[in-house]
């Protein structure tokens, strides 16, 4: 194995890139409600803690025990990881509260206090896998786009001295091609993977692309997504529809 | 007469996935019950291969009716790509469920994980039914984009494919194009014993 790679475990995205993430690196996932953000993320924790890396994962969206049963369902999942210590889950909001942080707008210092707890948690933890789902949501309670900016940078710039790869999760609106709510989030990303939708037929297809990966010769090309009860899976996509759609649109 | 284009459709197929990777069966829709048995007789024949087929002419449940009880065929599974989209909800342990026939990547995804379930020195093959009916519910370019991407990866894994075409009047033009993509061609006619 490639000590310098993360591999996710899901086999088509490892090939896609080559392997897998540079160790180290800060991921956004990045789509709308029901694209599969919160599922790739914990096939990828799963993944790891079976091959005896540590992960966390910070929920802010879903209530522990909701996500918990979402993840009894599928077969990667293996609750023995959360109770042998290999993946710790917790919910953000508990720790705000406890933190004195239930306020709608951090300010700077609020902030800095956050930042400090994520990663002596995750020192502490060994973690060498940890997500934030999402993002956005914790942005939200920033102030301004320097404040997100600074959080970001500082929180991948630790993790990735500790060789911790962080996903973060970053909401868009269904069937927009952007990447974050702020328009901050990917610029500070080392690689960005879109989680997407296309139409056929009245069906929607479920899609998956590596906008971007630092570090890796990764495949650019749309891949169609399935969730099923063995997790995530991936096969490339038909391109033939989605061309002729575009030619008539352009002819239009 | 019926059982002599049966026995002898059943030879030809089994000649012809010897030799070839790929065959394509042309035929026209009277003769689709004979040729459906004399396929469930190949496989039966094999049973020691692992068999999937996809089935989008009719849904699994009709191949439960027209061979009853399917347990005699334990080798093959079926990748059922209608029933759920025409409302019909039933499970079966010998048959993978698609929401829609629009879904072609997620048909590959099912038919690749069947296989890999297989014992690894099994022999593998592959029946796609039929080509026509798929270019009911998609584009006929992308029916072909997705028989060449199936074919090339079946070819790969080293798994023999089977895909039937019904015939309606005169050859579709798209129909044509696909069908000599495979290594062999059967053409199904009222003469053909």
């Amino acid at each position: 194995m490639n000590k310098d790679k993360c591999v996710t475990g899901i086999k088509e995205l490892d090939i896609q890139m080559d392997g897998g993430i540079p160790v180290g690196s800060t991921v956004l996932i990045v789509g709308s409600s029901g694209s599969g953000k919160t599922t790739l993320c914990m096939q990828f924790l799963v993944n790891g803690a079976k091959m005896g890396e540590k992960g966390v994962f910070f929920t802010i969206t879903e209530p522990l025990f909701k996500l918990m049963s979402n993840l009894e369902k599928f077969e990667f999942f293996d609750k023995s990881l959360i109770d042998n210590g290999m993946i710790t889950v917790i919910d953000l909001r508990i720790l705000f509260e406890r933190m004195g942080l239930d306020v709608e707008k951090y300010t700077v210092e609020d902030a800095s206090a956050l930042l400090d707890v994520i990663k002596d948690i995750a020192k502490e933890l060994e973690a060498k896998r940890l997500v934030i789902d999402s993002i956005t949501a914790l942005c939200y309670r920033l102030q301004s786009r320097e404040m997100i900016r600074d959080f970001i940078f500082k929180l991948g710039t630790f993790l990735a001295t500790i060789k911790c790869t962080t996903f973060l999760t970053s909401e868009v609106p269904p069937r927009e091609f952007k990447f974050s709510q702020y328009g901050i989030e990917e610029f500070i990303s080392d690689g960005i993977i879109f989680l997407g939708d296309v139409e056929r037929g009245g069906d929607l297809i479920r899609t998956l692309q590596i906008i971007k990966m630092r570090g890796v010769n990764h495949s650019r090309a749309k891949y169609a997504m399935s969730i099923t009860s063995r997790g995530i899976e991936l096969a490339p996509l038909l391109k033939v529809e989605e061309i002729s759609s575009l030619l008539s649109r352009k002819v239009r | 007469m019926t059982t002599t284009l049966v026995e002898g459709l059943k030879e030809r197929i089994s000649t012809s996935i010897s030799m070839y990777e790929s065959l394509g069966i042309v035929l026209p829709g009277t003769n689709y019950i004979d040729l459906i048995q004399a396929l469930f007789g190949c496989i039966r024949e094999h049973p020691n291969d692992a068999w999937v087929y996809i089935a989008v002419t009719r849904p699994f449940e009709s191949f439960t009716k027209m061979l009853g009880d399917l347990s005699r065929y334990p080798n093959v599974t079926f990748v059922d790509c209608i029933s759920r989209a025409s409302g019909i909800v039933r499970r079966d342990e010998q048959c993978v469920y698609i929401e829609s026939p629009t879904m072609l990547e997620k048909v590959v995804m099912e038919v690749m994980n069947l296989f890999n379930k297989a014992p690894e020195n099994a022999g593998k093959c592959l029946i796609l039914d039929s080509l026509s009916t798929l270019m009911i519910y998609n584009d006929p370019p992308l029916v072909i984009e997705f028989f060449y991407h199936l074919l090339n990866k079946m070819r790969s894994e080293n798994i023999h494919t089977i895909s039937l075409v019904i015939e309606e009047g005169e050859g579709d033009k798209y129909i044509n194009k696909m069908i000599y993509l495979n290594d062999k061609i059967l053409k199904v006619r009222d003469t053909f014993i």
